[in-house]
């Protein structure tokens, strides 16, 4: 994340018409993707740029049932369940304005942007200022590239953009903040975004063999963000963030 | 003087319909852990402060009890990011404004914080033109 940053403001944006050009000529040095095809077929590389709108008119907003409910509860292991049991609200991360992460990052109800060009695809984050870099030049995570929003590669694959993010950080509300759910550094998440007619689409897979018995996944949505709509500066102020602390009984003393 | 008032609602109410109605306020944690859906709280004061900051809005008002201590209480809203697409702006609740508020009290003993809060001016008229008053689930 943090050389990625520094090439954004030096890189050049490119149209997803000549990231298709571009990436069909990439291609030829990527592992290929497993389709029946032996070339990408026509489109195979969709239009996800823009500005996407996820807020609560758009989706519910996340909440202790959001995403994550009935149908597709987390099967948790014994040390989550361990975890979850001893988990103080109070010593959440957010209140010190830590960022979440995937898979909870992509359900908080604020704008996103996705920028493509051939060699990465850009996720920003209008929620706490976070910027993800999916890389689609072939490159692999190396021991430096342990972070709070782990190391994703990405591929084109039959009109959808498949991102794999690992080298995560424990985090202790790294799977969902609501149900206080850990997630280690051997979660995994798999993301697929398509478009279906004006909206965005993404399903969103975790694995952590540390703290899930077996994958997890949702499906959401975002539409497009009114014209003309740029991303406003979050600035996650401390005090804000820890000012309601102060109303929770407290847990331990 | 202002006068400070407590309503106590009857009846508890399921903790999964606690959470489904609470937790869409905030959008940042679950309400139900710092404020008790069960119960209102009332108060009429002046606005002290109004910090208008990501993840949440607070707005700090001063009301005076029946035996003429005066009460500081905290407002929790959404994010300045959410309320500025509903019409409200950092000069939407000014110190000085006279404002009375209904909403959730906070639970921690001896603390005095509102939470999916309805503010309005004492005769229940609205606090600005054009922005939003009630902070409460959106579903």
């Amino acid at each position: 994340m943090r050389r990625s940053i520094s090439r954004i403001t030096r890189g050049r944006r490119f149209s997803p018409a000549g990231c298709a050009v571009v990436l069909t000529v990439l291609a030829a040095g990527i592992p290929p993707a497993p389709t029946a095809q032996s070339a990408p077929p026509a489109g195979a590389v969709p239009d996800l740029a823009g500005i996407w709108d996820g807020t609560p008119k758009v989706r519910p907003p996340n909440s202790a049932t959001i995403p994550w409910g009935k149908a597709n509860f987390p099967e948790v292991n014994e040390r989550a369940l361990a975890y979850m049991k001893v988990f103080d609200e109070a010593v959440s991360p957010k209140y010190d304005c830590q960022p979440s992460t995937p898979p909870a990052l992509e359900y908080d109800p604020y704008m996103m942007e996705i920028v493509q060009w051939p060699d990465r695809v850009l996720l920003r984050y209008e929620k706490d200022d976070q910027l993800r870099t999916v890389w689609l030049d072939g490159r692999r995570a190396t021991v430096q590239d342990f972070g709070l929003q782990g190391f994703s590669v990405g591929r084109y694959e039959t009109n959808a953009l498949i991102v794999e993010t690992d080298h995560f950080v424990f985090d202790i509300t790294g799977f969902d903040d609501y149900n206080g759910i850990p997630s280690s550094q051997q979660k995994r998440v798999i993301e697929r975004y398509w478009r279906e007619g004006s909206e965005l689409r993404a399903t969103i897979t975790v694995e952590d063999p540390m703290f899930l018995r077996k994958p997890a996944s949702y499906t959401t949505r975002w539409v497009p963000a009114p014209s003309g709509y740029k991303l406003a500066a979050f600035d996650c102020d401390q005090e804000s963030a820890r000012a309601s602390i102060k109303f929770l009984v407290p847990k331990y003393k | 003087m202002n006068v400070q008032r407590w309503m106590v609602a009857a009846g508890a109410v399921a903790a999964i319909a606690v959470l489904e109605r609470a937790a869409p306020l905030v959008a940042h944690h679950a309400t139900t852990a710092f404020y008790d859906a069960s119960r209102k709280v009332e108060a009429q004061g002046t606005v002290t402060k109004f910090l208008f900051k990501n993840p949440h809005a607070f707005l700090y008002f001063n009301s005076t009890d029946g035996s003429g201590q005066t009460i500081e209480w905290q407002i929790e809203l959404g994010s300045p990011l959410n309320l500025a697409r509903t019409g409200w702006t950092p000069d939407t609740l000014k110190p000085g404004m006279d404002i009375k508020v209904a909403g959730q009290p906070s639970r921690a003993e001896g603390t005095h914080g509102i939470c999916c809060a309805t503010i309005t001016r004492p005769d229940g008229s609205p606090v600005a033109p054009g922005a939003r008053l009630q902070e409460e689930p959106r579903r």
